[in-house]
Parts: C-alpha cells; sequence; structure tokens
C-alpha cells in the first residue's frame, strides 16, 4: 500500500496537504484535513451513549444555547432598554454575560485553542489559530471591560463566533463527504465487507482476506468484490467501472464475473478465481488513491497561497486596528482589527481546486478512465490538438480481407490455394487471407517450399502447382498475364483504397484480394467529437503513405503523417504543439512508450495492465475509445469549477478583507460570511456530480459519420 | 399589544401540531429516567432550550427586519418602512394559516434546507442517548431549530414587529404556549401522543393555529395599511 493512503483525511477522503488533525476515533488513529472533517466523522461515525459525536453535537448545542442567551441579553443591552438610572441593573447584566460567555469559552472553544496551540507549536498557522485569536481576544477584552466598569461588551461577538465557526466547519466537512461518497467505495476497495459462504454458513470477511476458490454471496445492490465464476443465480452486473461500458450484461451459471462491477438484479454465488488483492478493481482503486495525492499545478499554487494567507491576515488585522484607533475610539477600532481577522476564510481557497479534481478523477474512474493525478485532468482541459496512432488505435489491429474478385474461378479456390501458401508468413496481409479462409470454413494445407519475397510476396507450392500470393507489380514482374475481364472487375470493385493482392498459378493472374484495415466503428465518431470541441485531429504512422491516406480518409482528421518512425512522431508532436498548443497523442500504449511520453498528455487506451507500468499519463478502458471526447468535456467542467471555486474563494476574501478593513463590517456579520462561504465552494463542486454520463460512442454513429466513405472530404497530407 | 395573547393562544393551539412533530423526542427525553423530579428537570431543561431558541430567532429576525429599513443605525425604523415591514409580515401569515386551514397548498419542502436537515435530524438522534443534564439542554436548543411552519408562522409575525426585542418577545409568547402541551406530553407518554394523533383533536387543534395565524395576520395587515400606531412600544 503506497503512503498515498496515509494523507488522504480519513471523513472526506480528500488529500492531506499541510498540517492534518489527529484524533483517536473508536480506537484507531485517524487523519483528518481539518477540523471540520474531523467534527463530521465523530458525528457519524459515533456509537452508543457515551459516543464523542453525541458528546460533540452535546457541546455545540450547550454552547449554541449559551451564545444565543447571551446575545438576547445583549439585545436588551442594546435597545437601550434599561435606562441610565438602571446602571447596577446594566452591571449585573454585564456579569451574567460574563458568565454565561466563559461556559461558552469553555465548552466550544477549547478544542479550537488546543488545535491552534498545537499548530503553533509547529510553527504554522492554521484558520483555527485566527477563529482562537478573535473570540479570546474578544472574549478577554470585554472581561476587562466588565472589571473596569466600561460600557461595552463584546461576548456576543465572541460567542456567536465560536458557534458559527464550528457549525460552519461541520456543514462544510458533511458536505464534502456527501460529494465524495460515490468515490469512497473505490478507495476502499480491499476494505470492503464480503459475504463468504462456507457450504450454508454465511461468514464476513474483507476483500482483501478472499482467495481463489472461495465462495461469495453477492447479493443485489452490492459491489462484486473478487474476480470469479457465477456458480449459482442468474443476475444484470453493470460492469463501466471496468470496461467503460453502462450496459448491463446479464450473468447467469458460468458467466464470468469482474471485481468492481455491480450486481443489480438477483444473488448470485461467485467462486472467485484470483485472490481479492490481484483484481483490476483494487489496482484501479490503487491508482486512483494515488491520483488524488497528485494535485495539479493550479491546485499546489492555491495551496502555497493558502500557507501564506493567515499571516498575512494577522498582519492585516494588526495594522487595520492601529490605523483606525487613531481616528476613533479603541474599541471600535479593536472591532474593525476583529472583523477584518474573522471575515478571512483560507479554507476556501484551499478547497477550491481539491473537491473539483477528485470529484473529475472519481467521474472518470466510474467509467474505467484512469489518470496519473490531478495535473492530468487540468491538461485534458487544455488540449488543442489530439494525434492518433493507427494500427491498434484507430484501427482493430488486424487487417481483414473486404473483397475477392476472380476471373471466374471458384473463389473457395482461390482462398484454398492462397491460404495455403500465406500460412507459412506471418505478415499482417498474409494472416487477413488465412482468416478469410478460415472463416469459410475452407481447408487449405500447407504449401510446400514456400518462400517470402520481402516486400513482394510469397510464393510455394501447393497441390503441386507453384501459386504466387503477391502484390501486383511483383506478378506482373513475374511474367503473369491478368486477363481481361479480371481487369475490368477490379477497376469497378477495389476503387475504396484498399491493399490489393494478386493471386496466381500456371502464369495467370486468378484473382485478386482486396484487404483492408477494419476501422474501430467508434473511431470516426470519436475524432468528429474532438473536432467539435474545437480540437485539430491527426494522424500519425510508421505505416506506408496508401494506407495511412485511405485510413485518414475514412477517418475524417485534419492531417496525417504517414512511414514515421518514433522520432519523427515525437517531431510531429513538437510541430503541433508549437503550432497548437498542448497535444495528446493516443495510442495503445506497449508499442507507443517513447513516443506518448513525448505529448503532454499520453493517452493509451485498452491496456489492460496496471497504469504504473505504463507511460501514459491517461488510460482508456479496453473499448473505450468512444469516451475521449466526453472526458475532455468532464475535464473542461472541472477546469471551469475549479477556476469560479478560485474566484468565489480570492474574491469573496478580498470583498470581504476590503470591507472589513474600510469599516464596513460587523464581525458578527462578518462571522456568518466566513461559515458560509466556503460551504458555497463545496456546493458548486457538487455540481460537477450532475455532469451528463457519456453517451456510447457506437450508439452514435449514422449512415453519414461512421464507417466507410465519409464523405467527400480528402484529409490533406501535412507539410513537412 | 393585541398580538401577544393571540400569540399565546396560537401556541397553545399549534403545540398539538407540534405534539405530533417533536412530541416522539419529548417522550424519549422524558423515559427510562429515575424518578419524576430528574425528569420533570430534563423535560424543563429541554423546553429551555427550544425556547432560547425560539427567542433567538424572534430576535434576529425583527433585527435583520428593522435594520433593513432604518434612516440611521440605531434608530428605530421609519414610519413607512414599518408600515412596508407590517404588510409583508401580514401576508406571509395569511398565507401560512390559509395552509394550515388546508385552504391552499404549501411546498413540500422549506426553501435549502434538503441539505442540512439530515445532518441535524441525525445529530438529534444521537444526542437523544446521552445521559447528563447538558443533553436535553442542547437537544433542546438544536431542536428549535428544525424547520416547521408553525415557526415560521411567527417569525413572519417577528419580522414585522419592527425591532429586535419586540420580535424576541413574539416568538417568546408563542413559545411559552406551547410549553405546557409538550411538558405534558414528555411527562405522560406516548399514549396520550397516539390518542392525540388519532383522533380528531389533533387536527382540529391544527386549523385552530391555522385560525389564530390568519388572524394575526389580517390584524397585522391592517396595522401597516391603516396606520395604527406609528411607534411602537414594548410594553
Amino acid at each position: 500500500m503506497s503512503s498515498a493512503a496515509d494523507t488522504a483525511c480519513s471523513h472526506c477522503h480528500l488529500p492531506i496537504r499541510g498540517f492534518g488533525h489527529d484524533r483517536r476515533v473508536r480506537g484507531e488513529e485517524r487523519r483528518f484535513c481539518c477540523y471540520g472533517c474531523c467534527l463530521a466523522f465523530q458525528v457519524a461515525h459515533g456509537e452508543g451513549e457515551e459516543s464523542e459525536a453525541a458528546w460533540l453535537l452535546v457541546r455545540l448545542g450547550v454552547g449554541a444555547f449559551l451564545a444565543m442567551n447571551i446575545m438576547l441579553f445583549s439585545l436588551l443591552l442594546y435597545s437601550g432598554t434599561l435606562g441610565d438610572g438602571d446602571a447596577e441593573i446594566i452591571v449585573m447584566v454585564h456579569v451574567i454575560l460574563w458568565a454565561l460567555a466563559t461556559a461558552c469559552m469553555l465548552v466550544l472553544g477549547s478544542p479550537l485553542f488546543r488545535e491552534a496551540g498545537r499548530a503553533a507549536l509547529r510553527g504554522r498557522l492554521t484558520a483555527a489559530s485566527l477563529i482562537s485569536l478573535g473570540a479570546g481576544a474578544a472574549y478577554a477584552y470585554s472581561a476587562l471591560a466588565v472589571m473596569a466598569g466600561g460600557d461595552e461588551v463584546y461576548f456576543d461577538t465572541a460567542t456567536m463566533l465560536l458557534v458559527l465557526y464550528t457549525l460552519g466547519r461541520l456543514l462544510e466537512a458533511s458536505g464534502r463527504a456527501r460529494a465524495m461518497r460515490d468515490l469512497a467505495p473505490m478507495l476502499e476497495a480491499e476494505r470492503e465487507r464480503v459475504t463468504l459462504l462456507d457450504g450454508a454458513v454465511e461468514r464476513q470477511c474483507l476483500a482483501r482476506d478472499v482467495a481463489a476458490g472461495m465462495h461469495v454471496l453477492v447479493r443485489p445492490g452490492e459491489r462484486i468484490a473478487v474476480d470469479g465464476v457465477v456458480v449459482d443465480g442468474s443476475s444484470w452486473t453493470d460492469e463501466a467501472v471496468i470496461t467503460g461500458e453502462n450496459r448491463p450484461v446479464a450473468k447467469a451459471h458460468g458467466s464470468i464475473v469482474l471485481a468492481g462491477s455491480i450486481n443489480h438484479a438477483g444473488s448470485l454465488v461467485v467462486r472467485a478465481t484470483g485472490a481479492g488483492t490481484a483484481t483490476r478493481w483494487a489496482r484501479i482503486s490503487a491508482s486512483v488513491r494515488a491520483a488524488l495525492s497528485r494535485p495539479g499545478e493550479v491546485q499546489r499554487l492555491a495551496d502555497r497561497i493558502a500557507g501564506a494567507f493567515v499571516p498575512a491576515v494577522l498582519l492585516l488585522a494588526a495594522l487595520a486596528a492601529v490605523w483606525w484607533a487613531q481616528h476613533m475610539p479603541l474599541d471600535d477600532a479593536l472591532l474593525i482589527g476583529l472583523a477584518v481577522l474573522v471575515v478571512a476564510c483560507p479554507c476556501g481557497v484551499g478547497l477550491a481546486g481539491a473537491l473539483a479534481t477528485t470529484l473529475g478523477i472519481g467521474r472518470l474512474a466510474r467509467r474505467g478512465c484512469l489518470v496519473r493525478g490531478g495535473q492530468i485532468v487540468e491538461l485534458l482541459a487544455a488540449v488543442r490538438a489530439v494525434a492518433f496512432d493507427k494500427t491498434g488505435t484507430v484501427t482493430l489491429g488486424t487487417a481483414t480481407v473486404t473483397s475477392v474478385i476472380t476471373d471466374g474461378t471458384v473463389t473457395e479456390e482461390v482462398l484454398r490455394r492462397a491460404a495455403g501458401v500465406e500460412r507459412a508468413s506471418e505478415h499482417p496481409l498474409a494472416r487477413a487471407v488465412v482468416n478469410a479462409a478460415a472463416e469459410r470454413g475452407i481447408d487449405a494445407p500447407l504449401a510446400r517450399q514456400a518462400a517470402a519475397v520481402p516486400g513482394r510476396g510469397i510464393r510455394g507450392d501447393a497441390d503441386g502447382l507453384a501459386v504466387l500470393v503477391g502484390s501486383p507489380e511483383w506478378l506482373a514482374a513475374e511474367g503473369y498475364r491478368m486477363p481481361a475481364v479480371l481487369g475490368r472487375r477490379q477497376r469497378e470493385a477495389a476503387s475504396g483504397g484498399d491493399t490489393l493482392i494478386h493471386v496466381g498459378w500456371a502464369g495467370i493472374v486468378r484473382a485478386a484480394v482486396t484487404v483492408g484495415e477494419a476501422l474501430r466503428p467508434e473511431a470516426p465518431v470519436v475524432v468528429d467529437g474532438l473536432r467539435r470541441l474545437g480540437l485539430h485531429t491527426v494522424l500519425l504512422t510508421g505505416d506506408r503513405q496508401e494506407s495511412a491516406a485511405r485510413i485518414a480518409h475514412r477517418l475524417g482528421v485534419d492531417g496525417w503523417e504517414a512511414s514515421l518512425s518514433p522520432e519523427a512522431k515525437n517531431q510531429s508532436l513538437g510541430r503541433l504543439r508549437a503550432r497548437f498548443g498542448p497535444v495528446a497523442m493516443v495510442g495503445d500504449g506497449i508499442n507507443d512508450g517513447p513516443v506518448l511520453a513525448g505529448a503532454d498528455v499520453g493517452i493509451a487506451v485498452g491496456t489492460a495492465t496496471d497504469l504504473a507500468r505504463e507511460t501514459a499519463d491517461f488510460v482508456l478502458p479496453e473499448s473505450g475509445l468512444g469516451l475521449l471526447p466526453w472526458t475532455i468535456r468532464l475535464s473542461r467542467a472541472v477546469r471551469r469549477t475549479i477556476l469560479t471555486n478560485l474566484a468565489w474563494a480570492f474574491g469573496y476574501n478580498a470583498i470581504g478583507l476590503a470591507l472589513a478593513v474600510s469599516g464596513h463590517l460587523q464581525p458578527l456579520f462578518a462571522a456568518a460570511l466566513m461559515a458560509g462561504s466556503s460551504l458555497l465552494v463545496v456546493l458548486n463542486s457538487l455540481r460537477l456530480e450532475r455532469f451528463p454520463e457519456p453517451e456510447h460512442a457506437a450508439d452514435l454513429a449514422t449512415t453519414e459519420t461512421a464507417g466507410y466513405g465519409a464523405g467527400p472530404r480528402t484529409a490533406p497530407r501535412l507539410a513537412g | 399589544m393585541i398580538e401577544y395573547p393571540l400569540l399565546f393562544l396560537a401556541g397553545l393551539a399549534g403545540s398539538w401540531h407540534c405534539v405530533g412533530m417533536c412530541g416522539g423526542f419529548a417522550c424519549v427525553l422524558g423515559s427510562d429516567r429515575t424518578g419524576a423530579v430528574p425528569m420533570l428537570v430534563r423535560q424543563l431543561l429541554y423546553n429551555l432550550g427550544r425556547l432560547t431558541t425560539y427567542a433567538f430567532i424572534g430576535g434576529v429576525v425583527g433585527h435583520l427586519a428593522a435594520g433593513l429599513c432604518v434612516a440611521e443605525p440605531g434608530m428605530p425604523p421609519t414610519a413607512a418602512a414599518q408600515r412596508v415591514l407590517a404588510v409583508a409580515s401580514g401576508l406571509l401569515l395569511i398565507v401560512i394559516g390559509l395552509q394550515f386551514l388546508g385552504w391552499i397548498r404549501g411546498s413540500a419542502r422549506p426553501l435549502g434546507l434538503t441539505y442540512a436537515a439530515p445532518t441535524l435530524t441525525r445529530a438529534l438522534r444521537d444526542i437523544l442517548r446521552t445521559p447528563g443534564p447538558a443533553a436535553p439542554l442542547a437537544f433542546g436548543a438544536l431542536n428549535g431549530f428544525l424547520p416547521c411552519p408553525l415557526v415560521y408562522a411567527i417569525a413572519a409575525q417577528a419580522m414585522g414587529s419592527g425591532s429586535a426585542v419586540a420580535g424576541m418577545l413574539t416568538m417568546l409568547v408563542f413559545g411559552l404556549g406551547t410549553f405546557p402541551a409538550m411538558l405534558l406530553v414528555g411527562g405522560v407518554g406516548s399514549r396520550l401522543r397516539a390518542a392525540i394523533n388519532a383522533g380528531s383533536w389533533g387536527r382540529h387543534s391544527v386549523e385552530a393555529a391555522g385560525a389564530l395565524i390568519l388572524l394575526l395576520g389580517l390584524i397585522t395587515l391592517t396595522r401597516g395599511v391603516v396606520l395604527l400606531d406609528t411607534h411602537r412600544h414594548l410594553l
């Protein structure tokens, strides 16, 4: 387990940066990212009569009760109901206020003072420090005033401050945990509770303790925790988190189920085929945890600013108080200083990026798309051009025979001989011919004395006849004659641009076989979707010009380059970057390692191995190319959310501080504002949960945009 | 000044509605404690907490509403501003009263509380089981913030009262009206509550509360439209 797990808050699962809170809950040492999460965790997980959670809420309730009474009594004083002749009553009320305030400071203030003290010992200032200082100062000043017989006391400010702060943090932490509730199961994958069936006896254990051969009972609505085979029951499962597809998959006796998928309809008994720790789901969980611990650039900057924030605010408050003290009574000047201290909310700044990025990573992971870190989400949003590798990425990776045109010879005979010869070759074109024969059920015995001529074709002995299978130029050069009828048919049929192979024996070309690369059906839709997002699309391949041109034409990309070595591909990426901006490269991740590394975002499709071994920054699931436009849209939404959060956090602080420093803000109002401001950041980030799911690209494929013949556009070749 | 007795009556009448909503809590607070006196103490603390919250709400609402309409801070609101406040408050009360009477439909969810309410209710549940005198006090204080249309109605009245203190008194008097019923239910227990909820007594009392609120609204509205007094005194 990486240490990343230790730096995630136990309540909201956001990464803890800087200084966290440690607390012992139910016998376990837990770390929290802030006071609010500490509170909220205890509320959520407290059990029993004497639980700490209940005591915490009792403290909040009692503190609120005391503060409210202080407010009510203060109202009596402020409203001037008691005339000037009632000086003794006023003093008595002051003393009552003092007593109530002392109780409140003890009840609500002590945990805050402890946290502030601990932070100060480590040389850090946090929001708790600000509040402790503010409330403490107001209380101390008012206590002195009572003893000296003054007439202005501010116990109401001090106590309300504590109540509002505590309440605000608690609510905000609850909101954050709610936002993370969909992500939480993913992060706890190995600690999920699993029901084991031991014969007829049910037993609970953790997912990581399951070994191969154990039987697991999965009830409807539960998540399947292990890879395995169904031995009993039938149901529908949702495998989106592994395959990216949102469609329910039927499972019955003998079906294979994947760890991480959700069981929908009926109970299933699954025999585990591997350990609970060795599933792709567990690896996804680990990689998401790792991703969460790597914040993006924007977030890192925000954190640095937040760190310098508190000392700056302290200074500002002191300066404001000192300056105003020259223009008005000390009382009022101190109040202004207090307002400055209180209105500042560093929590919003720190939270702005973290929550949105985490939600984005979680949404992606739910569809099986894994990013290396928050940085990648930011980059995906900034990408201006996308380059595709050809073989295996936009094509299915295998060539297939698209047609067999003969001069009258029976197709089966042609294929039988051709396949017999081609079986001796490893070339993709050869395999296509062999597959075509196999598909038609034709038995093609291996030709004897097969000899390949590199770049031309292959010659072999089938049924005692010398058969040639290869490029038209080669057969012509060998003196093979092409019958006129074949020539005519070939001209009619082979205009689609596929590769042409001639098959001949006994001096005559008998057939023309067209072989094409099958395009992934969703590829043209993806390219179209990316273009609609304003991205420049390009095909980069090491393959020949002709096949590259054909595929590019069908894809509808803006440009293509062929015959590229990996170094040349990197140079192309560099040119794209110079011309458009950040570039993403989509490849299969196995063969394109260095090229993916050369792009700003390297995207691998379909690799089933875990992210750590890849050089890819972003992994799409097996048939998940169609998810690419959606991931770009989601990343842009995350970036928008981060920017609006930051704008709000900074704007709020700037305006609030300006108002406070200029004396226009009462401390109580400032406290209320501060309590609510980071709530808004949470609520804004929660909107990402409602970002629409991707529509499956294959569903969108229409006859106009998908498949072959994608319109009269000819993809221009990129200038060198 | 007419309003205060009416408020008390509204509290009395509406308190059976309160019994339905919050009586359960009072019952738990009152049950399985040793002896009648500790039980009474717990009930008193609970209601003390609740009343404090009500008074607080009334004070804040009154203060904010008055503060919106002042020429200078510290001065009471101008006569014209008071009338506007009274009109607004009266209309709100009339609407809520009609909703109680069932003559118009109300909105199902009070605004903005869908988010905080689950947290609050879970919090309350936890406090219920904690022993000691602090718990009922805390519970009462937090319970008072639970979304309740009756409280909203009286808060609207507090809004129109013209000052923080008047608003506070408004809610306090109403709270005192609910005091007897809640104390009774907490002491006597769940059987009485079940009987109340089952019978027509509960329904009638809600209607009575609605009628009282309607009346309050009309009076407040009239005060705004036809200037009855320009300067509101506390006593």
